[in-house]
């Protein structure tokens, strides 16, 4: 149980910063055409607000005409952000877990499987979903799921079973997590950011009346 | 059969960190992007969105440089490179897409397909499966220049015929078109009068020093994403600038022009030009501001509306400069939504006006242009870009919308009062 508590999610998390580290280095090796001429607008503002927009969904039609679809999004990902945050503190900081923080925690991470769940149903119903998934896709999502699921069991029956589940299921996601599309929440950070500024430097972004 | 290994060292070429950023996981298939592409809103085909469009360049490009995708391709949808491929990559880049960006700013994660459907250009020109028209184009353009000694005369007596038009329209017996002299602008027009006689009469009206290019603005490289031919296009032009020691080159009313000169070349050339570059709206705006030309914006009275031409708003950041003049010069403006940032591409941009072969498929694609149009009930549309004025002058007449078309500058000079007929 120790092993699989302590060392197996060190060696897990240290095995996804290696590949992470060298997947960066490999990206930023490649040639980057850089805007030259004389900036229009301001690239500071346009990364900001590139990865703010995220949070905006006023800003962006695909948000803005879809709002209940970004209401889930947003669900969806602060249960991530959670269950993330439950990996780390679950094992390394257990003083903090209080009975309030796990049922706090549990809550939060909660509607992310309804909403995984609705995911995978829109994946299978919509043909033109369908028609771009991939077994990674649906996999990713159904192994986040039961990372969400043991993760609740591990916070509020924290019986051995649970425990020792939601370690080997962390453990397995975490070495997993590195090849597939769920790494977008790394790489996001690197697009938003030459997307941001190209639209910043040409005066593209901010834009105060789009409609 | 096709040469793999020439594809892939095309490919590679152009693996540059906007394209491998891209084409890794960064794109999680959600479909967000699907209801902001105006080709798969017009067809409903589930090959027309543009996750669908990118994933045939992604799925070559993720088995060559992912991880897992090199071990289980299957699993990631990766696949190795085959004859299909370069048909459907045709379809893709060419065909079904007009490279307008609206999808980049509707991704949560900013996934930049249209870098990757722009590789795949790139390497199609290389194998020689470009349209063929978009190939000649370019190549008529790099002869110009070749010809230019015997063109060049009868440019300069065609010019001269439009001078005394100008002069006739602003009652001015001085008015001039220089060409190609010395002087603080330099104007690069299209071969189209309209890009030439509207810009002589500002430029004369508002008494600035300019000249005319001999060259053409218009540069088929970029559709085709032939970078070395590109540069030679633009290349005369840079060294005509700074022959007639210009501090400007304006750039006509054309979206992808403005961009090449704009934005591109100073990164193809990798360096800074010594003059600026701006589009013509932009003059004209100053102008305006500063009160240099006098308008009477009853001259255009019926309903007008502007529509934002991707390479000059969405991948310019052109949005409020015509949008001023055009209010200078109007009675009755009128907003299309969505607007700027999120305006639609009329479908005929990335040189599918210049394809006769997909005329149906780019009346297709305009449709949500159509729509916007109708929503306002306007009688007037003016663009910035002379493909975006074709496509909307076919779309009006397909589609019976009772519209006639114009460039701003043509819309401006149309409101213009001339100082001896106040």
């Amino acid at each position: 149980m120790h092993f699989v508590e302590y060392e197996l999610q060190a060696i897990a998390i240290i095995w996804m910063i290696i590949l992470y580290t060298i997947k960066a280095i490999q990206l930023s090796r490649l040639p980057m055409p850089w805007e030259k001429e004389t900036k229009k607008g301001n690239p500071t503002k346009g990364v900001l607000l590139s990865y703010a927009s995220i949070f905006m969904p006023w800003s962006v039609e695909s948000s803005r005409d879809h709002f209940w679809r970004w209401f889930g999004f947003a669900l969806y990902h602060v249960g991530c952000l959670i269950a993330i945050i439950n990996t780390f503190t679950f094992t390394f900081a257990p003083g903090m877990m209080t009975p309030t923080v796990k049922i706090v925690f549990s809550i939060l991470i909660a509607p992310a499987i309804l909403i995984g769940f609705l995911k995978f149903f829109r994946r299978l119903i919509r043909p033109e979903i369908r028609h771009i998934s991939t077994p990674d896709d649906y996999f990713s999502l159904l192994s986040l799921q039961l990372f969400f699921f043991t993760g609740i069991m591990a916070l509020l029956v924290n019986t051995p079973f649970w425990r020792t589940s939601y370690y080997i299921i962390t453990a397995a996601f975490l070495f997993y997590v590195p090849f597939s599309k769920i790494s977008h929440y790394i790489y996001f950070f690197f697009a938003r950011f030459l997307t941001g500024k190209r639209y910043g430097w040409r005066g593209i972004i901010p834009q105060n009346t789009a409609k | 059969m096709i040469a793999r290994k020439k594809v892939y060292n095309e490919l590679e070429k152009r693996f540059n960190r906007l394209v491998g950023t891209s084409a890794t996981n960064l794109c999680t298939h959600c479909g967000w992007c699907i209801e902001s592409c105006h080709i798969f809103k017009a067809t409903g085909n589930p090959e027309h969105s543009p996750v669908a469009k990118a994933e045939k360049v992604r799925k070559v490009l993720k088995r060559k440089h992912d991880w897992l995708s090199k071990i289980f391709p299957k699993w990631t949808g990766a696949e190795d490179l085959s004859e299909k491929d370069i048909d459907d990559w045709l379809e893709a880049a060419f065909k079904n897409c007009t490279l307008c960006e609206r999808c980049v700013i509707n991704c949560p994660m900013a996934v930049e397909t249209p870098q990757l459907l722009g590789a795949a250009r790139g390497v199609l020109t290389s194998m020689g499966k470009s349209p063929e028209i978009l190939v000649q184009l370019t190549d008529a353009a790099i002869a110009r220049e070749k010809n230019m000694a015997m063109m060049e005369g009868f440019f300069r007596k065609q010019i001269k015929k439009l001078e005394i038009q100008v002069q006739e329209k602003i009652g001015d017996p001085t008015a001039r078109i220089p060409l190609s002299e010395e002087a603080d602008i330099l104007y690069v027009p299209l071969s189209g009068v309209h890009t030439m006689l509207p810009a002589a009469v500002i430029f004369n009206m508002a008494k600035a020093s300019w000249s005319m290019s001999l060259f053409e603005a218009s540069n088929y490289g970029l559709f085709v994403a032939d970078i070395p031919k590109a540069k030679i296009i633009v290349e005369r032009i840079l060294k005509e600038a700074e022959r007639v020691k210009a501090k400007t080159i304006v750039v006509t009313e054309c979206g992808h022009a403005y961009g090449v000169l704009k934005w591109e070349a100073p990164k193809w050339f990798n360096k800074k030009f010594d003059f600026e570059v701006k589009s013509i709206l932009e003059v004209m705006d100053e102008y305006v501001s500063q009160g240099l030309l006098q308008i009477d914006p009853s001259k255009n009275p019926e309903a007008v509306t502007y529509h934002d031409p991707c390479n000059m708003g969405r991948k310019g950041g052109i949005f409020e400069e015509p949008r001023r003049v055009i209010k200078a010069a109007s009675l009755d403006y009128r907003e299309m939504t969505p607007n700027r940032v999120e305006n639609f591409c009329c479908g005929g941009g990335a040189g599918m006006v210049a394809c006769d072969e997909w005329q149906e498929d780019r009346l297709l694609y305009g449709s949500m242009k159509v729509s916007q149009i109708k929503d306002i009930k306007v009688s007037k549309v003016v663009t910035a870009c002379d493909n975006c004025l074709h496509q909307i002058k076919e779309l009006g007449e397909k589609n019976e919308l009772d519209i006639s078309v114009s460039n701003v500058s043509e819309f401006l000079v149309n409101a213009l009062v001339y100082p001896e007929k106040n």
